[in-house]
Protein backbone atom coordinates (compact mmCIF):
# COMPACT_ATOMS: atom_id res chain seq x y z
CA UNK A 1 0.00 0.00 0.00
CA UNK A 2 1.71 3.29 -1.26
CA UNK A 3 1.71 6.08 1.78
CA UNK A 4 2.06 9.65 1.22
CA UNK A 5 2.08 11.71 3.65
CA UNK A 6 4.54 14.59 5.58
CA UNK A 7 6.20 11.39 7.47
CA UNK A 8 9.22 11.01 5.08
CA UNK A 9 9.77 14.83 4.70
CA UNK A 10 10.47 14.76 8.57
CA UNK A 11 13.02 11.94 8.24
CA UNK A 12 14.72 13.33 5.69
CA UNK A 13 15.00 16.62 6.81
CA UNK A 14 17.99 16.82 8.98
CA UNK A 15 20.41 15.15 6.15
CA UNK A 16 19.20 18.27 3.74
CA UNK A 17 18.91 21.16 6.38
CA UNK A 18 22.34 19.55 7.47
CA UNK A 19 23.55 19.68 3.85
CA UNK A 20 21.97 22.76 2.87
CA UNK A 21 23.81 24.72 5.80
CA UNK A 22 27.62 22.62 5.77
CA UNK A 23 27.57 22.00 1.56
CA UNK A 24 24.65 23.95 -0.75
CA UNK A 25 25.04 26.99 1.30
CA UNK A 26 29.24 27.37 1.28
CA UNK A 27 28.95 26.05 -2.40
CA UNK A 28 26.90 28.86 -3.81
CA UNK A 29 28.01 31.68 -1.28
CA UNK A 30 32.32 30.62 -2.90
CA UNK A 31 30.41 31.44 -6.49
CA UNK A 32 28.64 34.92 -5.19
CA UNK A 33 31.89 35.68 -3.24
CA UNK A 34 33.92 35.30 -6.21
CA UNK A 35 32.32 38.25 -7.87
CA UNK A 36 33.39 40.74 -5.35
CA UNK A 37 36.17 41.87 -3.46
CA UNK A 38 37.72 43.60 -0.53
CA UNK A 39 39.71 46.36 -0.12
CA UNK A 40 42.00 44.68 2.68
CA UNK A 41 42.82 41.28 3.60
CA UNK A 42 40.21 39.36 5.73
CA UNK A 43 38.42 42.67 5.62
CA UNK A 44 33.85 42.33 4.88
CA UNK A 45 33.71 45.40 3.18
CA UNK A 46 32.92 43.71 -0.32
CA UNK A 47 32.44 45.51 -3.57
CA UNK A 48 32.01 44.15 -7.26
CA UNK A 49 34.47 43.48 -9.31
CA UNK A 50 32.50 41.41 -11.96
CA UNK A 51 34.93 38.69 -13.84
CA UNK A 52 37.99 40.49 -12.35
CA UNK A 53 38.79 37.79 -10.51
CA UNK A 54 38.30 35.61 -13.08
CA UNK A 55 40.48 37.53 -15.27
CA UNK A 56 43.30 37.75 -12.81
CA UNK A 57 43.06 34.13 -12.34
CA UNK A 58 43.48 33.58 -15.69
CA UNK A 59 46.95 35.35 -16.13
CA UNK A 60 48.04 34.27 -12.71
CA UNK A 61 50.88 31.84 -14.02
CA UNK A 62 51.15 29.75 -10.72
CA UNK A 63 47.36 29.10 -10.47
CA UNK A 64 47.26 27.38 -14.03
CA UNK A 65 50.32 25.49 -12.89
CA UNK A 66 48.60 23.77 -10.03
CA UNK A 67 45.45 23.36 -11.96
CA UNK A 68 47.87 21.75 -15.14
CA UNK A 69 49.63 19.61 -11.81
CA UNK A 70 45.87 18.43 -10.86
CA UNK A 71 45.21 17.36 -13.84
CA UNK A 72 48.44 15.47 -14.42
CA UNK A 73 47.47 13.74 -10.71
CA UNK A 74 44.32 12.63 -12.36
CA UNK A 75 46.22 10.82 -15.31
CA UNK A 76 48.98 9.80 -13.00
CA UNK A 77 46.31 8.07 -10.84
CA UNK A 78 44.36 6.40 -13.60
CA UNK A 79 47.56 4.89 -14.91
CA UNK A 80 49.65 3.75 -11.79
CA UNK A 81 46.92 2.76 -8.96
CA UNK A 82 43.70 2.23 -11.02
CA UNK A 83 45.61 -0.27 -13.91
CA UNK A 84 47.67 -1.83 -11.07
CA UNK A 85 44.40 -2.58 -8.89
CA UNK A 86 42.78 -3.66 -12.10
CA UNK A 87 45.54 -6.24 -12.92
CA UNK A 88 45.87 -7.16 -9.34
CA UNK A 89 41.86 -7.76 -8.90
CA UNK A 90 41.87 -10.44 -12.35
CA UNK A 91 44.59 -12.40 -10.88
CA UNK A 92 43.29 -12.59 -7.60
CA UNK A 93 39.78 -13.43 -8.95
CA UNK A 94 40.62 -17.06 -9.73
CA UNK A 95 41.60 -17.98 -6.12
CA UNK A 96 39.25 -19.05 -3.35
CA UNK A 97 40.05 -17.82 0.03
CA UNK A 98 43.32 -16.60 -0.30
CA UNK A 99 42.00 -13.62 -2.18
CA UNK A 100 40.66 -11.81 0.49
CA UNK A 101 43.87 -11.80 2.48
CA UNK A 102 45.63 -10.35 -0.17
CA UNK A 103 43.09 -7.89 -0.51
CA UNK A 104 42.78 -7.11 3.16
CA UNK A 105 46.90 -6.78 3.37
CA UNK A 106 46.85 -4.31 -0.03
CA UNK A 107 44.04 -2.32 1.56
CA UNK A 108 46.04 -1.45 5.03
CA UNK A 109 47.83 1.52 3.26
CA UNK A 110 44.23 3.21 2.57
CA UNK A 111 43.79 3.15 6.78
CA UNK A 112 47.19 5.51 6.82
CA UNK A 113 46.42 9.17 7.28
CA UNK A 114 48.02 10.92 4.36
CA UNK A 115 49.62 12.81 6.85
CA UNK A 116 51.25 9.93 8.26
CA UNK A 117 52.10 8.30 4.55
CA UNK A 118 53.55 11.84 3.63
CA UNK A 119 56.19 11.92 7.02
CA UNK A 120 56.98 8.22 6.60
CA UNK A 121 57.85 8.61 2.72
CA UNK A 122 59.25 11.98 3.32
CA UNK A 123 62.18 10.07 5.50
CA UNK A 124 61.78 7.02 2.73
CA UNK A 125 62.73 9.26 0.25
CA UNK A 126 65.75 11.38 2.18
CA UNK A 127 68.39 11.82 -0.06
CA UNK A 128 71.12 11.37 2.89
CA UNK A 129 69.81 8.68 5.28
CA UNK A 130 66.22 7.62 3.56
CA UNK A 131 66.08 3.86 2.83
CA UNK A 132 65.19 4.16 -0.84
CA UNK A 133 68.49 5.77 -1.48
CA UNK A 134 70.31 3.22 0.30
CA UNK A 135 68.68 0.35 -0.94
CA UNK A 136 69.40 1.80 -4.29
CA UNK A 137 72.80 2.41 -4.09
CA UNK A 138 73.31 -0.91 -2.52
CA UNK A 139 72.02 -2.50 -5.81
CA UNK A 140 74.45 -0.52 -7.84
CA UNK A 141 72.63 2.31 -8.65
CA UNK A 142 72.53 6.08 -7.94
CA UNK A 143 69.86 8.11 -5.33
CA UNK A 144 68.13 11.27 -6.56
CA UNK A 145 66.84 13.54 -3.92
CA UNK A 146 63.26 12.59 -5.22
CA UNK A 147 61.34 15.51 -3.64
CA UNK A 148 63.94 17.95 -3.95
CA UNK A 149 64.14 17.64 -7.53
CA UNK A 150 61.51 20.04 -9.59
CA UNK A 151 61.23 17.16 -13.18
CA UNK A 152 60.22 14.36 -10.41
CA UNK A 153 58.66 15.72 -7.11
CA UNK A 154 55.32 15.03 -8.62
CA UNK A 155 56.17 11.46 -9.99
CA UNK A 156 57.21 11.41 -6.46
CA UNK A 157 54.46 12.33 -4.18
CA UNK A 158 52.01 10.66 -6.22
CA UNK A 159 54.21 7.01 -5.83
CA UNK A 160 52.89 7.92 -1.76
CA UNK A 161 49.23 8.42 -3.13
CA UNK A 162 49.55 4.91 -5.44
CA UNK A 163 50.80 3.48 -2.49
CA UNK A 164 48.05 4.13 -0.54
CA UNK A 165 45.24 4.03 -3.40
CA UNK A 166 45.96 0.74 -5.19
CA UNK A 167 44.58 -1.63 -2.42
CA UNK A 168 41.25 0.13 -2.43
CA UNK A 169 41.27 -0.09 -6.18
CA UNK A 170 41.60 -3.84 -5.95
CA UNK A 171 38.67 -4.05 -3.44
CA UNK A 172 36.15 -2.73 -5.46
CA UNK A 173 36.86 -4.05 -8.71
CA UNK A 174 37.33 -7.66 -6.65
CA UNK A 175 33.23 -6.80 -5.49
CA UNK A 176 32.54 -5.85 -9.14
CA UNK A 177 34.48 -9.15 -10.80
CA UNK A 178 32.71 -11.46 -8.33
CA UNK A 179 29.14 -10.78 -9.95
CA UNK A 180 30.56 -11.72 -13.41
CA UNK A 181 29.50 -15.05 -14.05
CA UNK A 182 32.53 -17.88 -14.80
CA UNK A 183 30.08 -19.13 -17.45
CA UNK A 184 30.17 -16.23 -19.31
CA UNK A 185 34.41 -16.60 -19.57
CA UNK A 186 33.51 -20.83 -20.48
CA UNK A 187 31.79 -19.74 -23.43
CA UNK A 188 34.11 -16.81 -24.19
CA UNK A 189 36.81 -19.93 -24.65
CA UNK A 190 34.94 -22.01 -26.21
CA UNK A 191 34.38 -19.65 -28.69
CA UNK A 192 38.56 -19.36 -28.76
CA UNK A 193 39.12 -16.24 -27.32
CA UNK A 194 42.54 -15.82 -25.82
CA UNK A 195 42.72 -14.43 -22.13
CA UNK A 196 43.86 -11.02 -23.41
CA UNK A 197 40.69 -11.41 -25.42
CA UNK A 198 38.64 -12.65 -22.42
CA UNK A 199 39.70 -9.66 -20.12
CA UNK A 200 38.93 -6.97 -23.06
CA UNK A 201 35.74 -8.54 -24.43
CA UNK A 202 34.10 -9.76 -21.21
CA UNK A 203 35.84 -8.79 -17.63
CA UNK A 204 35.87 -5.04 -19.12
CA UNK A 205 32.09 -3.93 -20.28
CA UNK A 206 31.27 -6.52 -17.53
CA UNK A 207 33.33 -4.07 -15.21
CA UNK A 208 31.52 -1.13 -16.44
CA UNK A 209 29.92 0.00 -12.65
CA UNK A 210 32.97 -0.27 -10.51
CA UNK A 211 35.18 1.38 -13.57
CA UNK A 212 32.61 4.16 -13.64
CA UNK A 213 32.83 4.09 -9.71
CA UNK A 214 36.49 4.14 -9.92
CA UNK A 215 37.20 6.64 -12.52
CA UNK A 216 35.09 9.33 -10.64
CA UNK A 217 36.52 8.37 -7.55
CA UNK A 218 39.65 8.83 -8.56
CA UNK A 219 39.11 12.29 -10.53
CA UNK A 220 36.98 14.13 -6.85
CA UNK A 221 39.88 12.47 -5.27
CA UNK A 222 42.71 14.27 -7.44
CA UNK A 223 40.94 17.49 -8.18
CA UNK A 224 41.03 18.29 -4.30
CA UNK A 225 44.05 16.67 -2.69
CA UNK A 226 45.24 18.72 -0.11
CA UNK A 227 47.30 17.02 3.12
CA UNK A 228 49.39 14.22 1.30
CA UNK A 229 51.04 17.60 -0.89
CA UNK A 230 50.93 19.51 2.08
CA UNK A 231 53.08 17.36 4.52
CA UNK A 232 55.19 15.81 1.58
CA UNK A 233 56.75 19.39 -0.13
CA UNK A 234 54.31 22.11 0.37
CA UNK A 235 54.42 22.61 -3.42
CA UNK A 236 58.35 22.63 -3.56
CA UNK A 237 60.31 22.92 -4.48
CA UNK A 238 60.25 25.94 -6.67
CA UNK A 239 56.30 25.55 -6.89
CA UNK A 240 57.01 22.55 -8.76
CA UNK A 241 54.53 20.40 -6.99
CA UNK A 242 51.79 23.30 -6.10
CA UNK A 243 47.97 22.07 -6.35
CA UNK A 244 44.94 23.62 -6.93
CA UNK A 245 44.09 22.94 -3.08
CA UNK A 246 47.59 24.41 -1.97
CA UNK A 247 46.70 27.56 -3.62
CA UNK A 248 43.24 28.08 -1.90
CA UNK A 249 44.77 27.33 1.59
CA UNK A 250 47.68 29.92 0.91
CA UNK A 251 45.56 32.74 -0.74
CA UNK A 252 42.72 32.55 2.30
CA UNK A 253 44.30 31.08 5.26
CA UNK A 254 47.48 32.89 4.92
CA UNK A 255 46.91 36.01 2.88
CA UNK A 256 43.61 36.77 3.62
CA UNK A 257 42.29 37.14 -0.03
CA UNK A 258 38.87 35.26 0.46
CA UNK A 259 37.33 36.43 -2.38
CA UNK A 260 40.43 35.02 -4.53
CA UNK A 261 40.25 31.84 -3.00
CA UNK A 262 37.11 31.72 -3.72
CA UNK A 263 37.24 32.64 -7.18
CA UNK A 264 39.65 29.30 -7.41
CA UNK A 265 37.14 27.17 -5.36
CA UNK A 266 34.57 27.68 -7.37
CA UNK A 267 36.58 26.76 -10.76
CA UNK A 268 37.60 23.95 -8.74
CA UNK A 269 34.01 22.74 -8.38
CA UNK A 270 33.02 23.19 -12.06
CA UNK A 271 35.96 21.02 -12.91
CA UNK A 272 35.36 18.49 -10.91
CA UNK A 273 31.43 18.35 -11.89
CA UNK A 274 32.75 18.75 -15.75
CA UNK A 275 35.13 15.76 -15.60
CA UNK A 276 32.79 13.59 -13.17
CA UNK A 277 30.30 14.20 -16.05
CA UNK A 278 32.22 13.52 -19.10
CA UNK A 279 33.33 10.56 -17.32
CA UNK A 280 29.84 9.04 -16.54
CA UNK A 281 28.06 10.06 -19.71
CA UNK A 282 30.84 8.37 -22.01
CA UNK A 283 30.67 5.25 -20.49
CA UNK A 284 26.86 5.17 -20.24
CA UNK A 285 26.22 6.22 -23.69
CA UNK A 286 28.67 3.31 -24.50
CA UNK A 287 26.54 0.75 -22.90
CA UNK A 288 23.52 2.14 -24.94
CA UNK A 289 25.53 0.81 -28.67
CA UNK B 1 54.00 -42.56 -31.81
CA UNK B 2 51.05 -40.48 -29.98
CA UNK B 3 50.77 -42.87 -27.17
CA UNK B 4 54.46 -42.33 -26.22
CA UNK B 5 54.09 -38.00 -26.77
CA UNK B 6 51.32 -37.32 -24.99
CA UNK B 7 52.94 -38.26 -21.57
CA UNK B 8 55.57 -35.64 -21.90
CA UNK B 9 53.17 -33.33 -23.32
CA UNK B 10 51.23 -33.23 -20.54
CA UNK B 11 54.31 -32.88 -18.14
CA UNK B 12 55.57 -29.86 -20.17
CA UNK B 13 52.10 -28.23 -19.75
CA UNK B 14 52.04 -28.85 -15.91
CA UNK B 15 55.58 -27.63 -15.53
CA UNK B 16 54.48 -24.06 -17.22
CA UNK B 17 51.57 -23.79 -15.22
CA UNK B 18 53.94 -24.33 -12.01
CA UNK B 19 56.05 -21.79 -13.74
CA UNK B 20 53.15 -19.49 -14.22
CA UNK B 21 51.73 -19.77 -11.01
CA UNK B 22 55.05 -19.20 -9.07
CA UNK B 23 55.33 -15.88 -11.22
CA UNK B 24 51.58 -15.02 -10.02
CA UNK B 25 52.61 -15.94 -6.22
CA UNK B 26 55.86 -13.84 -6.80
CA UNK B 27 53.88 -10.78 -7.82
CA UNK B 28 50.84 -10.85 -5.73
CA UNK B 29 53.93 -11.16 -2.56
CA UNK B 30 55.63 -8.20 -4.70
CA UNK B 31 52.74 -6.09 -3.40
CA UNK B 32 52.34 -7.36 -0.06
CA UNK B 33 55.51 -5.89 0.71
CA UNK B 34 55.31 -3.04 -1.20
CA UNK B 35 52.38 -2.55 0.98
CA UNK B 36 53.61 -3.46 4.32
CA UNK B 37 57.42 -2.69 3.88
CA UNK B 38 56.64 1.54 4.90
CA UNK B 39 54.48 0.53 7.86
CA UNK B 40 57.35 -2.05 8.83
CA UNK B 41 59.60 1.17 8.54
CA UNK B 42 57.35 3.74 10.78
CA UNK B 43 57.11 1.15 13.30
CA UNK B 44 60.80 0.30 13.68
CA UNK B 45 61.88 3.47 13.30
CA UNK B 46 59.37 4.45 16.37
CA UNK B 47 60.89 1.88 18.50
CA UNK B 48 64.63 2.76 17.83
CA UNK B 49 67.15 5.99 18.99
CA UNK B 50 67.91 8.32 16.68
CA UNK B 51 71.88 6.76 16.36
CA UNK B 52 70.72 3.25 15.73
CA UNK B 53 68.62 4.28 12.92
CA UNK B 54 71.22 5.92 11.49
CA UNK B 55 73.38 2.64 11.07
CA UNK B 56 70.49 0.53 10.23
CA UNK B 57 67.09 1.07 9.22
CA UNK B 58 66.14 -2.67 8.29
CA UNK B 59 67.12 -4.49 11.33
CA UNK B 60 65.13 -4.99 13.90
CA UNK B 61 65.75 -2.93 17.01
CA UNK B 62 68.15 -4.11 19.33
CA UNK B 63 66.55 -2.37 22.33
CA UNK B 64 62.98 -1.03 21.64
CA UNK B 65 62.37 2.48 23.25
CA UNK B 66 59.24 2.00 24.62
CA UNK B 67 59.81 4.93 25.96
CA UNK B 68 60.18 6.97 22.72
CA UNK B 69 55.74 7.16 23.62
CA UNK B 70 55.41 8.12 26.80
CA UNK B 71 58.03 10.68 25.78
CA UNK B 72 55.30 12.17 22.87
CA UNK B 73 52.37 11.66 24.47
CA UNK B 74 53.16 12.83 28.31
CA UNK B 75 56.13 15.15 27.98
CA UNK B 76 55.59 16.67 24.72
CA UNK B 77 51.78 16.75 25.39
CA UNK B 78 50.65 14.43 22.74
CA UNK B 79 48.00 13.02 25.40
CA UNK B 80 45.54 16.10 24.90
CA UNK B 81 45.73 15.37 21.18
CA UNK B 82 45.19 12.17 20.97
CA UNK B 83 41.77 12.79 23.17
CA UNK B 84 40.63 15.58 21.03
CA UNK B 85 40.71 13.10 17.91
CA UNK B 86 38.85 10.67 19.68
CA UNK B 87 36.36 13.77 20.54
CA UNK B 88 35.76 14.84 16.98
CA UNK B 89 35.99 11.26 15.91
CA UNK B 90 33.38 9.85 17.74
CA UNK B 91 31.12 12.91 17.52
CA UNK B 92 31.03 13.52 13.68
CA UNK B 93 30.71 9.69 13.62
CA UNK B 94 27.42 9.42 15.94
CA UNK B 95 26.22 12.64 13.90
CA UNK B 96 26.46 11.25 10.83
CA UNK B 97 25.66 7.86 11.31
CA UNK B 98 21.95 9.04 13.08
CA UNK B 99 21.45 11.56 10.69
CA UNK B 100 21.93 8.95 7.72
CA UNK B 101 19.99 6.06 9.21
CA UNK B 102 16.98 8.37 9.12
CA UNK B 103 17.42 9.62 5.93
CA UNK B 104 17.75 6.08 4.64
CA UNK B 105 14.83 5.53 6.33
CA UNK B 106 12.99 8.37 4.65
CA UNK B 107 14.29 7.72 1.17
CA UNK B 108 14.43 4.05 1.21
CA UNK B 109 10.77 3.09 2.59
CA UNK B 110 8.19 5.72 1.68
CA UNK B 111 7.46 7.09 -2.08
CA UNK B 112 7.15 10.72 -2.10
CA UNK B 113 6.73 13.75 -4.44
CA UNK B 114 10.19 15.18 -5.16
CA UNK B 115 12.43 11.83 -4.14
CA UNK B 116 14.23 11.23 -7.07
CA UNK B 117 15.51 14.73 -7.14
CA UNK B 118 16.17 15.25 -3.41
CA UNK B 119 18.14 12.21 -3.58
CA UNK B 120 20.21 13.54 -6.71
CA UNK B 121 20.59 16.54 -4.74
CA UNK B 122 21.90 14.93 -2.05
CA UNK B 123 24.20 13.00 -4.47
CA UNK B 124 26.01 16.04 -5.64
CA UNK B 125 27.32 16.19 -2.30
CA UNK B 126 29.83 13.32 -3.23
CA UNK B 127 31.67 16.03 -5.74
CA UNK B 128 32.49 18.92 -3.16
CA UNK B 129 35.90 18.51 -1.37
CA UNK B 130 36.76 20.45 1.73
CA UNK B 131 38.79 22.77 -0.55
CA UNK B 132 35.41 23.90 -2.61
CA UNK B 133 33.56 24.72 0.73
CA UNK B 134 36.65 26.40 2.86
CA UNK B 135 35.85 30.08 2.87
CA UNK B 136 32.15 30.05 3.25
CA UNK B 137 32.58 27.31 6.18
CA UNK B 138 35.51 29.40 7.82
CA UNK B 139 33.37 32.39 7.55
CA UNK B 140 29.78 30.86 9.03
CA UNK B 141 31.97 29.49 11.73
CA UNK B 142 33.56 32.75 12.62
CA UNK B 143 30.09 34.61 12.55
CA UNK B 144 28.97 31.80 14.58
CA UNK B 145 31.61 32.12 17.27
CA UNK B 146 32.61 28.55 16.89
CA UNK B 147 36.52 28.62 15.32
CA UNK B 148 38.50 26.91 17.55
CA UNK B 149 35.64 25.24 19.24
CA UNK B 150 34.82 21.10 19.52
CA UNK B 151 31.68 21.59 17.78
CA UNK B 152 33.16 24.30 15.00
CA UNK B 153 35.83 20.90 14.17
CA UNK B 154 33.06 18.59 14.58
CA UNK B 155 29.98 19.81 12.34
CA UNK B 156 31.52 20.67 9.38
CA UNK B 157 33.49 17.33 9.42
CA UNK B 158 30.47 15.79 9.97
CA UNK B 159 28.89 17.31 6.51
CA UNK B 160 31.69 15.84 4.84
CA UNK B 161 30.98 12.24 5.02
CA UNK B 162 26.82 12.83 4.94
CA UNK B 163 26.43 12.19 1.45
CA UNK B 164 27.93 8.83 2.16
CA UNK B 165 26.20 7.81 4.56
CA UNK B 166 22.47 8.42 3.10
CA UNK B 167 23.96 6.82 0.40
CA UNK B 168 24.29 3.56 1.76
CA UNK B 169 21.84 3.65 4.09
CA UNK B 170 19.15 4.43 1.51
CA UNK B 171 20.92 1.34 -0.94
CA UNK B 172 20.89 -1.40 2.05
CA UNK B 173 17.02 -0.32 3.73
CA UNK B 174 16.10 -1.00 0.35
CA UNK B 175 17.05 -4.58 0.43
CA UNK B 176 15.02 -5.32 3.38
CA UNK B 177 11.87 -6.86 1.80
CA UNK B 178 8.87 -4.60 2.00
CA UNK B 179 6.08 -6.95 3.03
CA UNK B 180 8.57 -7.11 6.90
CA UNK B 181 7.78 -3.30 7.29
CA UNK B 182 4.16 -3.41 6.01
CA UNK B 183 3.50 -6.46 8.43
CA UNK B 184 4.89 -4.21 11.25
CA UNK B 185 3.02 -1.09 10.12
CA UNK B 186 -0.52 -2.94 9.67
CA UNK B 187 0.40 -4.70 13.41
CA UNK B 188 0.03 -0.84 14.84
CA UNK B 189 4.02 -0.12 14.24
CA UNK B 190 4.78 3.48 14.42
CA UNK B 191 7.58 4.67 11.84
CA UNK B 192 10.26 4.65 15.04
CA UNK B 193 9.38 1.13 15.87
CA UNK B 194 9.66 -0.27 11.93
CA UNK B 195 12.92 1.54 12.31
CA UNK B 196 13.79 -0.09 15.96
CA UNK B 197 12.42 -3.33 15.59
CA UNK B 198 12.47 -4.07 12.04
CA UNK B 199 15.29 -2.29 10.11
CA UNK B 200 17.84 -1.61 12.84
CA UNK B 201 18.22 -5.22 13.68
CA UNK B 202 18.25 -6.37 10.07
CA UNK B 203 20.79 -3.63 8.80
CA UNK B 204 23.19 -3.41 11.37
CA UNK B 205 26.00 -5.11 9.72
CA UNK B 206 25.33 -2.09 7.02
CA UNK B 207 25.48 1.03 10.07
CA UNK B 208 27.82 -0.84 11.79
CA UNK B 209 29.92 -0.36 8.62
CA UNK B 210 29.11 3.37 8.19
CA UNK B 211 30.08 3.97 11.51
CA UNK B 212 33.80 2.37 11.46
CA UNK B 213 33.93 4.47 7.94
CA UNK B 214 32.72 7.22 9.11
CA UNK B 215 35.01 7.47 12.45
CA UNK B 216 38.55 6.56 10.44
CA UNK B 217 37.79 9.55 7.69
CA UNK B 218 37.40 11.93 11.11
CA UNK B 219 40.51 10.21 12.89
CA UNK B 220 42.41 11.19 9.45
CA UNK B 221 41.22 14.04 8.57
CA UNK B 222 43.77 17.09 8.64
CA UNK B 223 42.37 20.19 5.91
CA UNK B 224 39.42 21.54 8.37
CA UNK B 225 41.14 20.79 11.54
CA UNK B 226 44.10 22.36 10.46
CA UNK B 227 41.81 25.82 10.03
CA UNK B 228 39.68 25.61 12.44
CA UNK B 229 41.72 24.28 15.12
CA UNK B 230 44.68 26.71 15.47
CA UNK B 231 45.19 26.85 19.04
CA UNK B 232 47.34 23.79 20.11
CA UNK B 233 45.16 22.58 23.37
CA UNK B 234 42.21 21.88 20.48
CA UNK B 235 44.65 20.21 17.89
CA UNK B 236 43.73 16.38 17.21
CA UNK B 237 46.83 14.39 16.55
CA UNK B 238 46.51 14.91 12.83
CA UNK B 239 47.35 18.81 13.15
CA UNK B 240 49.72 18.40 16.18
CA UNK B 241 52.15 15.57 13.90
CA UNK B 242 52.71 18.79 11.67
CA UNK B 243 53.85 20.83 14.59
CA UNK B 244 55.78 17.89 15.66
CA UNK B 245 57.71 18.41 11.93
CA UNK B 246 59.08 21.52 12.39
CA UNK B 247 60.61 21.41 15.69
CA UNK B 248 62.48 17.69 15.30
CA UNK B 249 63.21 17.97 11.46
CA UNK B 250 65.70 15.48 11.76
CA UNK B 251 64.69 13.20 14.92
CA UNK B 252 62.89 10.39 12.64
CA UNK B 253 62.60 8.24 15.39
CA UNK B 254 60.34 11.37 17.44
CA UNK B 255 58.35 11.83 14.21
CA UNK B 256 57.75 8.24 13.43
CA UNK B 257 56.41 7.69 17.19
CA UNK B 258 54.20 10.08 16.62
CA UNK B 259 53.03 8.90 13.22
CA UNK B 260 52.80 4.90 15.35
CA UNK B 261 50.50 6.59 17.95
CA UNK B 262 48.03 8.16 15.33
CA UNK B 263 48.05 5.20 12.99
CA UNK B 264 47.82 1.94 15.01
CA UNK B 265 44.00 3.19 16.85
CA UNK B 266 42.80 2.88 13.34
CA UNK B 267 45.16 -0.19 12.26
CA UNK B 268 43.50 -2.04 15.04
CA UNK B 269 40.17 -1.28 14.37
CA UNK B 270 40.35 -2.24 10.49
CA UNK B 271 42.46 -5.65 11.44
CA UNK B 272 39.28 -6.45 13.69
CA UNK B 273 36.72 -5.20 12.03
CA UNK B 274 37.50 -5.76 8.03
CA UNK B 275 34.73 -7.25 6.75
CA UNK B 276 32.51 -4.50 7.20
CA UNK B 277 35.04 -2.25 6.23
CA UNK B 278 35.34 -3.88 2.80
CA UNK B 279 31.07 -4.29 2.87
CA UNK B 280 30.74 -0.89 3.16
CA UNK B 281 33.49 0.48 1.02
CA UNK B 282 32.59 -1.86 -2.07
CA UNK B 283 28.89 -1.45 -1.93
CA UNK B 284 28.87 1.79 -3.73
CA UNK B 285 30.63 0.65 -6.91
CA UNK B 286 28.57 -2.47 -6.92
CA UNK B 287 24.87 -0.85 -6.61
CA UNK B 288 23.84 2.22 -8.76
Amino acid sequence: MPRFNIRPYIFIAPALIYLAIWIFYPILNAFVLSFFDSPTGRSRDYFWVGLGNYTKLLQDDLFLKSLYHNILWVLLSIAIPVVLGLLLAVVLSGRGRTRLVYASIYFIPQTVAAVCAAIVWRWIYDPSIGPLNHLLEAIGLTGRPWLADESIVLIAVNMIGSWSYYGFCVLIFMAGLQNISPELYDAAKIDGAGALQRFLYVTIPLLRNAITFVLVYTIIGSMKFFDLIFVATNGGPNEASTVVGLRIYWHSMREGRFNYAATMSTILTVVILALSVVVIRQIVTEEGD
Amino acid sequence: MNIKAQPRKRRSYQSSRIIQSIIIHAILLLFVFIALFPIYLMFNAALKTSAELFQSFLSLPKDPQWKNFSFILNEQGYKGALYNSMILSTSSMILTTVISVLAGYGFAVYRFVGKQWLFLLVLTGLMVSETSVLIPVYQLLQDLGLLNTYAGMILPQAALGLTFGVFLMTTFFKDIPHALIDAAVVDGGSDLQVLRHVIMPLARPAIMSLALIEFMWAWNSFFFPLVIATKQWLMPMSVRIIDFMGRFTFKYDMIATTTVILFTPILILYLITQRSFHRGITFGALKD
